[in-house]
């Protein structure tokens, strides 16, 4: 058995992942594109059959194409749709799986053809257990995105449907000036929580990774309400996955929200005050202390 | 102007353990406001100071969402009344039916300019819930969403991006998903509480809502714990750091770790 898929696409062509799974279906797979036309020309290489551009005015985000992008999907409806982790894209995700009336799942490890259903392992519940689901009808997926196409493979044409927009114009655009990271790339990554007292004491932090060769990510909070980092560089169920040869957490407490976002990792080293942080629990080498006395040391040390 | 806010009335994960066999014992867990929809309600209350609209709070869900305990919950932080949903049959429901029985739920109240959300529910966090509404409403989602102003017809939304933020003019109703900092929520003190016990409730009928079927039906046929690597577990004595982290180094050396 085979089944067709459709992978929604907003304002990046991080499709690589999306395509993979896809492919691995046996059917057919088209792309549908409710963001820039430039990001339809580098996904009609991505290894798709067909993509199918939304055409809107300049000003309105990719949001505003929902409907047709939904429209769009259910002319030839697929029994897979699936999207990458982008804000722009769960919107349209969710407009497609709402024409549709499919199922929706966003912890998905595997998909498979099985019978006349589609089979997803899902993690639930911040993964701490999976469940196998077997699904009769369409099903909607959020996954990870992965890379961009290269851009230099085959193109398939574009094909133009036009697209009323719903009522969103986009009025302004600024950049927030943190720099920009790719946390899956790093071998060796420093994780920041809230256990660090203020941003000036980042320097301890960044003395440190430049000592051990790390990339520095934090916890939600750190990023989200501290605003001490980009929101890129927080690790977690909401946040990036990574599975780095070390891990070092400092100063987090390590809740479950947190620890799935490494539990890929080679190596985890803790350090917290609190002697019963939860992060203990899933460590392979725990410092009990000050992070203030401890990470100087280990900086020290490696010098 | 009508408001929704859509608040769900949840268990924490955190509280839950997962067996052996991959069944999920939350036999410790205490239902409580799902942790960001406080958020939700709090930039909702402020754009209803500011524009005299009406705020409605609606939940949809298995049996203890329509408790006085829930209501009063969720009523306490500012909302002008509750509507509900309670019906066992919704406690495996997935997001696409949950986001179905609101859409109805929505259209039932009537008028409404704003759905406001949450950025996702503690139990599942699968951020769908409120764009899989707005599909259903065929209105605009905006997810991520940091502030509100203006009035129905005239909304100004700003919201982060990928590496920055934007701010978009919304023309029509709208689903937007606050993002988890988009307001500090206040907690709600004696006289709140108080005053919730004394604000309406509906409870709605989830047959007499006529919700349109899902074309997929999920059946779980296995469950498991995830893999996990296994973890030495070492602690390493910090009485001397600069000792503590001689033995730190070398135990990453053996590793290979640096
Ligand atoms: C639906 C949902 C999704 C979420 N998604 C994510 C996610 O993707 N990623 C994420 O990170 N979180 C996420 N969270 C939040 C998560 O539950 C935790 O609240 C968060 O990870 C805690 O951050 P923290 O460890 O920095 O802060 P805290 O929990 O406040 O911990 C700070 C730690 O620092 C220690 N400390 C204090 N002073 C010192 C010192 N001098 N030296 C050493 N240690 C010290 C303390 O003992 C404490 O353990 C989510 C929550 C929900 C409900
Ligand atoms: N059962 C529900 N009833 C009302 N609102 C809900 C429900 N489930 C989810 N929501 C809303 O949708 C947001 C995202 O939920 P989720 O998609 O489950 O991560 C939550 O923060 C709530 O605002």
């Amino acid at each position: 058995m085979s089944v067709n898929a459709w992978i929604i696409v907003g304002d990046q062509p991080t499709v690589g992942n999306l395509v993979t799974v896809a492919r691995s279906l046996g059917g057919t797979v088209g792309a549908v594109v409710a963001g820039p036309r430039s990001v339809a020309e580098i996904v009609a290489s991505s290894g798709v059959d067909k993509v199918v551009w939304c055409n809107a005015p300049d000003d309105v985000p990719a949001e505003a194409n929902a409907t047709a992008l939904a429209d769009a999907v259910a002319a030839d409806p697929p029994r897979v749709v699936l999207a990458g982790r982008n804000p722009g894209e769960r919107v349209l995700l969710g407009a497609a799986a709402a024409r549709l009336k499919a199922a929706v799942l966003t912890g998905a490890r595997s998909v498979a053809v099985e019978g006349d259903g589609v089979v997803v392992v899902n993690a639930v519940f911040g993964d701490i257990a999976d469940e196998t689901v077997a699904v009769s009808g369409p099903v909607a997926l959020l996954l990870d995105g992965g890379s961009a196409p290269s851009g230099d493979g085959a193109s398939v044409p574009i094909e133009e449907v036009s697209a009323p927009p719903l009522g969103v114009r986009v009025v302004e655009t600024r950049t927030h000036g943190f720099d920009q990271v790719d946390l899956n790339a790093a071998h060796r990554v420093i994780g920041v929580g809230r256990g660090l007292k203020s941003k000036e004491d980042l320097a301890l932090i960044e003395a440190l990774a430049v000592a051990v060769g790390a990339e520095i990510a934090c916890t939600r909070p750190v990023a989200e309400g501290l605003n001490w980092m980009g929101k890129d560089r927080y690790i977690g169920s909401s946040g990036a996955r990574i599975a780095p040869q070390l891990y070092l957490a400092i100063g987090v407490s390590g809740q479950l929200q947190h620890m799935v976002g490494v539990t890929g990792a080679e190596t985890i080293v803790a350090i917290n005050s609190d002697p019963n942080a939860a992060v203990f629990k899933e460590t392979d080498h725990g410092l009990v202390g000050d992070l203030y006395q401890l990470v100087p040391a280990i900086t020290a040390a490696l010098k | 102007m009508k408001i929704v806010v859509a608040y769900k009335w949840t268990r924490d994960p955190e509280e839950a353990s997962a067996r052996p066999d991959g069944t999920v014992d939350w036999s410790r867990a205490k239902p409580g406001l799902s942790t960001y929809d406080p958020v939700a309600i709090e930039v909702a209350r402020q754009l209803a100071a500011e524009t005299g609209a009406e705020l409605i709070g609606v939940t949809v869900g298995d049996k203890g969402v329509g408790t006085p305990l829930a209501c009063k919950a969720a009523l306490g932080r500012g909302l002008d009344r509750v509507v509900t949903v309670e019906d066992g049959s919704l406690a495996d429901a997935g997001r696409s039916e949950l986001a179905a029985v609101l859409a109805e739920v929505i259209k039932h109240i009537g008028d409404v300019d704003l759905v406001v959300t949450g950025d996702s529910s503690m139990d599942v966090a699968a951020k769908m819930v409120p764009t899989v509404l707005a599909g259903e409403l065929g209105w605009p989602a905006v997810a991520e969403v940091t502030s509100v102003t203006g009035k129905a017809g005239e909304l100004r939304v700003g919201r982060e991006i990928p590496g920055g933020a934007q701010v978009l003019e919304i023309s029509g109703p709208a689903v937007l998903a606050t993002s988890a900092d988009a307001a500090a929520p206040r907690v709600p003190g004696m006289k709140d509480l108080l005053a919730a016990g004394k604000k309406p409730v509906e409870h709605l009928d989830l047959a007499a809502l006529k919700v349109s079927p899902q074309n997929a039906v999920m059946t779980v046929t296995g469950r498991s714990l995830p893999e996990r690597k296994v973890r030495k577990g070492q602690l390493i004595d910090t009485a001397d750091p600069a000792q503590a982290a001689d033995e730190l180094l070398t135990a990453l050396r053996q590793a290979g770790a640096l």
